[in-house]
C-alpha cells in the first residue's frame, strides 16, 4: 500500500522529527505539568507507528535506537539502576536531586529524571516495536 | 520379579559414607536419651500474621522417632551401598534419600501444625521419587504415581483439618494445642477437623480404606522399602495421631475411630498376606497390619496403651528392617522374590538367614524377644481398654498370621527343601548388605533379653503421649500361666496356618476375585480414568477454541459477578455528578461507539466503534481535569487500534464478518449480556461515588509532591517517585511481555514467506 500515499509519506519525512521532539519535551515536563515518561513514550510510539505504515516496518524499525528489544531493556536498566544511588542516603528509588548552575540559566538533574527516561525508552521500544511488527504482518497480505 | 540390577553382587558405593549423617543424629539423640527427660524447645519467626513460625519442640516421642529414622537410616545408607553398587543413577537415589530423611525428621520435631504439614507432603514428594526410582518400568511409575497419589491426597484433606483444628482451638502450636485441650473439646466442628485429620493420617500410615498404596509401593528398591514402607514414613500417622492423643483420648469418638478402623486393618491385610508369593510384598501386608495395630493402641483408653506402643513401634521397626533387608539380599542373590521359586537357601546364603532368624523370632513373639515384650505390655493394655473386649479376639489372629510370616520369612525360603536343587551361582551377599539386617536384629535380640534398657526411651516416649512409664507396669506378675497360654495358642495356630500357606493360599484366591470388584483399588482405578475424563468433558465444553465462546464466558462471569456485588451493594443515593460542558460531545461519541458495537457485524468496524469508545473516554478525561490521563488514553488508545487491525487483517477475520453464529436468539442474549454488563458496571460506579471517599492518600500526595519530591504534577510524582517501584514492576511487564511476543511475531512473518514463496 505504501506507492499510493505519497503525500503521507512526505509529510511523516518532517513529522516524524518534530514528533519525537514532542514526545522529549513531554517527557521532560512531565514532573511539574502533563506528561512523563509514559506520556513520552506513547507518543514516540506514535511516531514510529506512523513510519512503519508509510514507508515500511523495517525502516521504522531501524530507526529504534539499537533496535527494538535492545531499547526496551536499556530502559529497564536505566529504570532500574536509577534506584541505587537512593541506597546511599535512604532506601533503594530514595531520588535525589541537584541543581547546575549554567550562567543564564540552572538545570535541576535529579534520578527522577533518569528513571522516567528509563520508562520512556521502555515503553518506546516495547510498544514501538510490537506496533510495527503487527504491521509488518499485514504488508501483503493476500 | 526378576531383578535386573544386580550385575555388580559384590562391590560397595562410595556414597555408603552418607551414612555418617544420620550416624552423628543417631549419636546426638542417644546422648539426649541418656541425660534423662528434658525437652528441646526452638522458634523462630516464619509468617508471624498468620500464627506460623518455625517452631520445633523435641520430646520423648519426637526422640523416639528420630532414633528410629536416624539408626534404622544409618544401616539403610550402608545397605544401599552394596545394594545399589552397580546402578548408573545411585547418586539421584542417595539425594533423595537424604532429603527424605531431613524431612522426617522436620515433621516429627515440628511443634506447629503447618510446618508439620509442609515436612509431610515433603516425605510424599521424596518417597514419590524414590518409589518411581526404576522409571523406566511402567509398574514403578503407577506405584509411585499411586502412593503421591493417597498420601499426598490425604496430606490435603489433614491441612483443611489442620486449619479448622487451628481456628477451633485458636492456635497452630501443637504444645499450645495440647495444653488447651479441654476447652475446645466439645466445639460442634471438631468432628469434621478430626475426620480430615486423619484422613490424613490414614492415608499415611495405610489404614482402611487407603491401605491398599502400600504393597504397590514395593516396587521401590529394597532399601527404599526398608526405611520407608516399614520402619518411618508409614509411621508417620502413627505419629501425627500418638501427638494428638494426649488431647483427644476421652473423647469416645477419637477412640472408635482409631481401635475400629486400626482393628480392621489390622485383621484385614493379615488376610490379604495370605493372597500373595511376592516375599516383600506378604511383609508389606504384615506392616499394614502392625500399623493396624499401633492404630488401635493409640486409641484404647487407658494409660498403660502408650507405653505399650512405643514399645511396639520400636520392635516392629526392629524386626521389619531386618526382613526387609533380607528379602532384599535374597531378591538381589536368587533374582527372585516369589515364595514358589525360593527354597533351602541357607547353606549357600548362612548371614542372610541367620538375620532372617533372629528377626523372625521377635516377630512371632516368642518369649526373651522385643516382640514379646511389646506383646506382654499390649496385653496388659487391651486388659485395661475394657470397653473393646472383640480387640483381644482380633488380635490372636493378627499374632498367628504374624508368627506364620516370620516362619515364611526365616523358615521356609532358607530351611525348606523343595525337591530341586539350589543353582551353584547362588552365593551369600556382600558385606554392605550382609551386616545392616544382623545389626538392626542384633539390637533387637539385646533389648529383647534385657529390655530394662529401654527403659529412659520408652518412658519418656510414653509419659509424652500421657500415659505411665512402661518400666513400671511390667514385670508386676505379668508372664503367668495366663500369658503363656496366649503365646503358646498364637505360636500353635501360626504353625497351622505356616504349614496350610499354600492351601490357604489357593481357598483365598478363588474368592478374592469378587472382593477386588468392589475393592479400594478398583475405586481408585475408576477415579484415576474419571480424572482425564472429566478433564475431557470440560475442555470440550468449556475451550472448543472460538475465541467468542470464550470471550461471552469472561463477560458473562463478570456481569453475574457485578449483579452479585449490586446486591450486595447498597443502591447509589446521590445523583449522577454534574459533568462541565465540554464533555458533551465526548459522552455522544462514547454512546455512539457503544451502540454501533452492538450492531455493527464487520470485525474491522467494531474495532473503531471500540475505539470511538476510547477516544471519547480520553476527551472526557481531558475535561475533567485529568490531562496525564486523557493523554495517555489516546496514546495506547492508537497503539492498540493499530495492532489490532494489523492482526486482524492478517488472520483474515476481515473478509468474513465476526466469527459469530447467525442465530438471531444468539445475538440477541450477547447483546443483553453485554448491555446488562454495562449497565450494572454503570450502577456500580454510581454507588462508590455516593459513600464518603477515604481522602487520606490523596490529600497525602497532593501535600508532599512539592515539598518532599519537587514535583508540582502529582501524578507522574507518585508514578516516578511515591510508587517508583510499581511503575518499575510495570515497564518490566511491558518489556518481558514484548520480549516474549516478539519470537511469535517473527515466527508469523517467516511461517508467511515461506507459505508465499
Amino acid at each position: 500500500m505504501n506507492q499510493d500515499v505519497v503525500i503521507l509519506r512526505l509529510a511523516v519525512r518532517l513529522l516524524y522529527p518534530i514528533i519525537l521532539l514532542a514526545s522529549v519535551w513531554l517527557l521532560l515536563r512531565g514532573h511539574n505539568a502533563p506528561g512523563g515518561g509514559f506520556i513520552g513514550g506513547m507518543t514516540a510510539v506514535a511516531a514510529t507507528t506512523l513510519l512503519a505504515l508509510s514507508a515500511s516496518s523495517q525502516a521504522a524499525l531501524a530507526r529504534l535506537p539499537g533496535g527494538a528489544a535492545r531499547l526496551t531493556s536499556a530502559g529497564v536498566l536505566l529504570a532500574l539502576l536509577s534506584g541505587l544511588p537512593g541506597l546511599a542516603v535512604g532506601a533503594y528509588m530514595t531520588h535525589l536531586w541537584a541543581t547546575v548552575p549554567l550562567g543564564f540559566t540552572e538545570l535541576k538533574v535529579s534520578t527522577v529524571l533518569l528513571f522516567d527516561l528509563g520508562v520512556y525508552l521502555a515503553v518506546w521500544g516495547a510498544l514501538g516495536g510490537l506496533c510495527a511488527h503487527a504491521i509488518d504482518l499485514d504488508e501483503d497480505t493476500p | 520379579m526378576a531383578n535386573d540390577e544386580s550385575p555388580a553382587t559384590h562391590g560397595t558405593s562410595r556414597l555408603g559414607w552418607l551414612a555418617l549423617i544420620p550416624a552423628a543424629i543417631l549419636l546426638l539423640a542417644w546422648w539426649a536419651t541418656a541425660g534423662g527427660e528434658r525437652i528441646v524447645v526452638a522458634a523462630w519467626p516464619w509468617i508471624p500474621s498468620l500464627g506460623i513460625s518455625l517452631a520445633f519442640r523435641i520430646d520423648g516421642l519426637a526422640l523416639q522417632f528420630i532414633l528410629l529414622i536416624a539408626g534404622i537410616g544409618t544401616l539403610v545408607f550402608v545397605y544401599a551401598a552394596g545394594y545399589m553398587a552397580g546402578v548408573k543413577q545411585r547418586l539421584r537415589l542417595f539425594g533423595a534419600l537424604v532429603a527424605f530423611m531431613l524431612a522426617m525428621l522436620g515433621t516429627v520435631s515440628a511443634d506447629n501444625l503447618l510446618l508439620l504439614f509442609v515436612f509431610w507432603e515433603m516425605t510424599s514428594l521424596t518417597s514419590f521419587l524414590l518409589v518411581g526410582f526404576k522409571h523406566e518400568k511402567a509398574a514403578a511409575r503407577r506405584s509411585a504415581q499411586q502412593a503421591l497419589m493417597v498420601t499426598a491426597g490425604g496430606g490435603l484433606v489433614m491441612l483443611a483439618g489442620f486449619v479448622m483444628l487451628g481456628a477451633i482451638a485458636g492456635t497452630y502450636s501443637i504444645s499450645g494445642l495440647l495444653a488447651s485441650a479441654p476447652a475446645w473439646l466439645d466445639h460442634p466442628a471438631l468432628p469434621l477437623a478430626l475426620g480430615c485429620v486423619l484422613v490424613g493420617a490414614f492415608a499415611k500410615s495405610a489404614q482402611m480404606p487407603f491401605h491398599f498404596w502400600l504393597p504397590n509401593a514395593m516396587a521401590a528398591p529394597t532399601p527404599v522399602s526398608a526405611y520407608l514402607h516399614s520402619a518411618t514414613m508409614v509411621k508417620l500417622g502413627v505419629y501425627l495421631m500418638a501427638r494428638l492423643d494426649p488431647a483427644l483420648h476421652e473423647l469416645a469418638l477419637w477412640q472408635w475411630l482409631l481401635v475400629g478402623f486400626g482393628g480392621l486393618t489390622a485383621a484385614w491385610s493379615m488376610l490379604l498376606a495370605l493372597r500373595e508369593r511376592d516375599l516383600k510384598r506378604i511383609l508389606a501386608w504384615s506392616t499394614v497390619s502392625a500399623l493396624g495395630t499401633l492404630t488401635m493402641l493409640i486409641g484404647l483408653p487407658g494409660t498403660v496403651a502408650p507405653g505399650a506402643m512405643a514399645a511396639f513401634l520400636l520392635a516392629h521397626a526392629l524386626y521389619k528392617a531386618p526382613l526387609f533387608f533380607v528379602a532384599g539380599n535374597v531378591d538381589h542373590c536368587t533374582g527372585s522374590r516369589s515364595i514358589d521359586d525360593l527354597a533351602g537357601l541357607a547353606p549357600r546364603m548362612p548371614w542372610t538367614a541367620a538375620a532372617a532368624a533372629i528377626a523372625a523370632v521377635s516377630m512371632a513373639g516368642l518369649p526373651f524377644s522385643l516382640g514379646y515384650f511389646a506383646k506382654d505390655l499390649i496385653d496388659i493394655a487391651r486388659a485395661e481398654g475394657g470397653v473393646f473386649v472383640w480387640v483381644g479376639y482380633a488380635s490372636l489372629a493378627v499374632g498367628a498370621v504374624s508368627v506364620a510370616v516370620a516362619a515364611v520369612a526365616a523358615v521356609r525360603i532358607f530351611w525348606h527343601r523343595s525337591g530341586r536343587p539350589v543353582p551353584a551361582q547362588i552365593h551369600e551377599a556382600g558385606w554392605a548388605m550382609r551386616l545392616p539386617p544382623l545389626l538392626v536384629g542384633g539390637v533387637g535380640l539385646v533389648f529383647g533379653l534385657q529390655p530394662e534398657w529401654l527403659a529412659p526411651l520408652l518412658d519418656h516416649s510414653a509419659v509424652a503421649m500421657g500415659g505411665v512409664p512402661p518400666s513400671t507396669v511390667i514385670g508386676v506378675g505379668t508372664i503367668g500361666l495366663d500369658g503363656m497360654t496366649g503365646v503358646v495358642a498364637t505360636l500353635g495356630a501360626g504353625i497351622a496356618i505356616y504349614l496350610g500357606w499354600d492351601r490357604l493360599h489357593r481357598t483365598l484366591e478363588r474368592g478374592f476375585p469378587l472382593i477386588d470388584r468392589v475393592g479400594m483399588v478398583a475405586h481408585y482405578e475408576r477415579m484415576l480414568k474419571a480424572i482425564p475424563a472429566l478433564a475431557g468433558w470440560t475442555t470440550r465444553h468449556l475451550q472448543g477454541g472460538r475465541a467468542s465462546a470464550y470471550t461471552l464466558l469472561a463477560a458473562g462471569s463478570m456481569g453475574l459477578a457485578l449483579a452479585v456485588a449490586a446486591l450486595l451493594l447498597a443502591p447509589p443515593a446521590a445523583p449522577a455528578p454534574a459533568l462541565p460542558a465540554g464533555t458533551a460531545p465526548a459522552l455522544v461519541a462514547i454512546a455512539l461507539g457503544a451502540v454501533a458495537a452492538l450492531f455493527v457485524r464487520s470485525s474491522l468496524l467494531l474495532l473503531l466503534a471500540s475505539g470511538l469508545v476510547g477516544f471519547g473516554s480520553a476527551g472526557v478525561f481531558l475535561f475533567v481535569g485529568a490531562p496525564d490521563l486523557a493523554f495517555t488514553q489516546f496514546t495506547v488508545e492508537v497503539a492498540f487500534i493499530v495492532i489490532l487491525v494489523a492482526v486482524l487483517l492478517r488472520t483474515g477475520a476481515t473478509r468474513e464478518s465476526v466469527a459469530v453464529p447467525r442465530q438471531r436468539l444468539h445475538e440477541l442474549a450477547r447483546a443483553s449480556i453485554a448491555t446488562g454488563g454495562g449497565l450494572l458496571a454503570a450502577w456500580m460506579v454510581l454507588a462508590g461515588l455516593s459513600g464518603p471517599a477515604d481522602r487520606a492518600l490523596s490529600d497525602y500526595f497532593a501535600a508532599t509532591a512539592v515539598p518532599e519530591a519537587y514535583g508540582r504534577n502529582v501524578v507522574n510524582v507518585i508514578l516516578v517517585d511515591f510508587r517508583a517501584v510499581d511503575t518499575m514492576g510495570e515497564i518490566a511487564v511491558v518489556a518481558a511481555a514484548f520480549l516474549a511476543v516478539l519470537p511469535l511475531l517473527l515466527a508469523l512473518k517467516h511461517g508467511k514467506k515461506e507459505t508465499t514463496r
